[in-house]
């Protein structure tokens, strides 16, 4: 009799798909994603095996490792973050995570942390994810700081001597050296060899670091809470310097004007520059990659303005506010950026790991591809008045780098550059 | 033949090599880079020739970057959104071309103003609805994305071609008994087939080319499309892994070039037949 058969077997069908669909979500994994910026193979190598090690040692929790490109991170975030389709835990950078952060996208993390992250990571670093009410949006584990990278054999030539440690040169002396190492070395009245060039294709960050030495913040907050910029005599520093060497003295390359730091590489290969200053740390893996055999080259100390230091930004972890598995998303976060991991990150990333612990860790101490001289230079970092200032990105891309581009192919003069950047910066990071 | 010829023929041979070199040369200059060692491709002085022959990159971008694969996912949604379009923008642009009046001037304005809307003003809703549909993260998704994304453009395309085909044509087929579908199928679409090829190659293109909805919407690494992944091989500040990069590029094209070789003839003869007659 299937008309009354059919009725009962459906019921069945019912119940035992009901008990099989709930027996397999009660043993399915919590998933969770996490996308990555690591894009150097070794970067990636280490980043995975991380998440492989959770993976293997957390059965219930297992992450997927996303990778994403730097050049398209930021609009890949806003729209996960508009259409609540979120990466669990991502990895950016601090200046951007604060914006986010008050936005409403991000988990604020002070309250949930564990005691070792919280005191392990120095305080600088902190306070580069930290906002003005002390909330943090992110875990700051990665961060760059800017070296000198120069070429042994020119120095040996012109006699010049490295400094050191103990004993690093200021601005003027690198200057000096610069104006020995220039050389027109076929005698056709064109220099063939400059002291040293500056990458000035995006020169806007670099220029915000370097001039917090000579005590420049550009940015100001007013009374009433609103910010201005401001171009006085130590921000103006660093851009007479790069200026001069460059149209006065000739000792600084005219190529860097359209490149990048690292695009100077061939001429920093070749004996056109004898110095790259105010280059990534990272660069460095560039050289030990791609350098020919038998080019001799090495770190110098943070050169010396009024003090050493110089802005930073840091590389971070935040965790998706609209994500659902936030008690895993932080545990799996703390495990990724435990003393060894994050050492092992950052060696990767050619990076300095924000851990106390991993800092002193002997393979950044060594004096193999320079680590030990760049590590010194991480002992100035401070977090640079920008990283805090409203709508920066648009500061950057519409008023500052234009302008400065314009100053280093030398259309206008540094008093013309300043009194733009007052005038057209402060209405944008007001806007 | 007059004196002139033999010279006019001979500037012109050498115009067009000029041209074909001009084309050819940054394809050329990517394969040529793709077979370079990383330290001779950072070298300065931009050699033409590599000084050492290497398939190292290749090896690189098959095996562990995965470029096969995501290839094979790129290819299988634009094959599917250009065939998705091309069946859903020829017998609507049938219906334009043949019954003007009523709704059709609204829907050609619509189609030409859809053209104008930039792809950021669409993306949150448009993922908000492929998400609430179950589609967010699948190939389906994205299909539908680049056939909505292509639709307009077809359409305007193919309504072109097919206003070209002369009415009597159809008049003669409806005589012999034939209905519309018949019509279409059996006479039209073989008079339009080089449209069809030209305008499918439009969809296809664009879908294989493109970059942002794919890397919003596709999260899984196994179902990433290759212009995502080749995006991986770029760096901060203008560092790239060059090596890799061009070697994913040159393979990246391969598809490309086959279907042109393929339907070339198709679609020079589509562009010659009244694509622009509105």
């Amino acid at each position: 009799m299937p008309s009354i058969r059919l009725p009962h077997a459906l019921g069945v069908l019912f119940v035992l798909s009901a008990l099989f669909v709930g027996a397999a979500q009660a043993q399915a994994p919590v998933q969770l994603r996490f996308v990555s910026l690591a894009w150097q193979p070794q970067a990636i190598e280490a980043a995975q095996s991380v998440v492989a090690d959770w993976n293997a040692q957390n059965p219930d929790v297992q992450v997927e490792f996303q990778q994403v490109d730097w050049g398209s991170i930021h609009d890949y975030l806003v729209t996960s973050f508009e259409t609540r389709s979120v990466p669990d835990v991502f990895h950016y950078e601090s200046s951007a995570i604060l914006d986010f952060g008050a936005r409403g996208y991000l988990t604020e993390l002070s309250s949930i942390l564990s005691d070792d992250l919280r005191s392990d990571v120095v305080p600088g670093a902190w306070e580069s994810v930290t906002d003005a009410d002390g909330n943090v949006w992110g875990v700051p584990f990665l961060w760059e700081s800017l070296i000198v990278l120069y070429n042994r054999d020119l120095f040996e030539e012109a006699g010049v001597e490295a400094p050191t440690i103990d004993d690093p040169w200021t601005w003027d002396e690198m200057r000096a050296a610069a104006a020995e190492l220039t050389r027109d070395t076929d005698g056709d009245g064109q220099i063939d060899q400059y002291g040293a060039a500056f990458g000035l294709r995006s020169p806007v960050n670099r220029i915000l670091n370097l001039a917090v030495g000579f005590g420049g913040d550009f940015f100001y907050r007013r009374d009433d809470g609103s910010w201005e910029v401001r171009v006085g005599d130590a921000e103006r520093e660093i851009l007479t310097i790069i200026t001069e060497m460059m149209f006065e003295e000739a000792t600084a390359s005219p190529d860097g004007v359209g490149l990048s730091g690292p695009e100077l590489f061939p001429g920093f290969f070749e004996g056109r520059y004898a110095m790259l200053p105010g280059i990534g740390v990272w660069a460095r893996q560039q050289i030990v990659e791609n350098a020919p055999e038998g080019f001799h080259w090495g770190v110098l100390p943070p050169l010396v303005a009024e003090t050493q230091e110089q802005g930073s930004a840091t590389q971070t972890l935040s965790i998706s506010a609209a994500s659902t598995n936030q008690e895993e998303a932080l545990a799996f976060m703390e495990f990724f950026l435990n003393s060894q991991n994050m050492a092992t990150l950052a060696q990767g990333d050619w990076l300095f790991p924000t851990r106390a612990s991993s800092f002193d860790l002997p393979e950044f101490q060594t004096e193999e591809a320079g680590w030990d001289v760049a590590t010194e230079s991480a002992r100035h970092l401070r977090l640079a008045a920008f990283q805090r200032v409203p709508n920066f990105a648009e500061f950057r891309s519409r008023v500052a780098t234009p302008i400065l581009q314009e100053l280093f192919a030398g259309r206008i003069t540094v008093d013309q550059a300043a009194e733009r950047l007052e005038q057209e910066g402060t209405s944008t990071i007001n806007r | 033949m007059t004196p002139q010829r033999p010279i006019a023929r001979f500037l012109m041979t050498v115009a067009l090599w000029t041209f074909v070199f001009f084309l050819a040369f940054p394809l050329v200059w990517l394969v040529l880079t793709s077979l370079k060692p990383s330290a001779e491709i950072m070298r300065s002085g931009a050699q033409f020739w590599p000084e050492t022959f290497t398939l190292e990159n290749f090896r690189n971008a098959i095996l562990q970057e995965r470029i096969l694969q995501t290839a094979f996912n790129t290819f299988r949604v634009a094959v599917a959104s250009s065939l998705l379009t091309l069946a859903i923008a020829t017998p609507a642009a049938y219906v334009l071309a043949r019954r003007p009046g009523g709704v059709n001037k609204p829907v050609v304005g619509w189609i030409l103003l859809s053209q104008t809307f930039p792809v950021i003003l669409i993306i949150v809703p448009l993922f908000t609805i492929l998400a609430r549909a179950g589609l967010g993260n699948t190939h389906l998704g994205l299909v539908l994305v680049y056939t909505v994304w292509s639709l307009p453009f077809v359409l305007w395309m193919l309504r072109g071609y097919i206003r070209n085909v002369p009415v009597e044509i159809e008049h003669a087929a409806a005589m012999d008994g034939a209905n519309h579908f018949q019509i279409l199928t059996r006479v039209l679409i073989p008079l339009i087939l080089p449209g069809l090829v030209a305008t499918g190659l439009y969809g296809f293109i664009n879908a294989w080319n493109e970059f942002f909805f794919a890397l919003v919407l596709l999260k899984s690494p196994e179902l990433q499309t290759i212009q995502v992944n080749l995006a991986r091989f770029r760096g901060v500040e203008g560092l790239a892994r060059w090596g890799p990069l061009a070697a994913g590029s040159v393979l990246a094209t391969i598809p490309t070039l086959i279907l042109f070789g393929f339907l070339q003839k198709g679609l020079v003869s589509g562009l010659h037949s009244g694509g622009v007659k509105g």
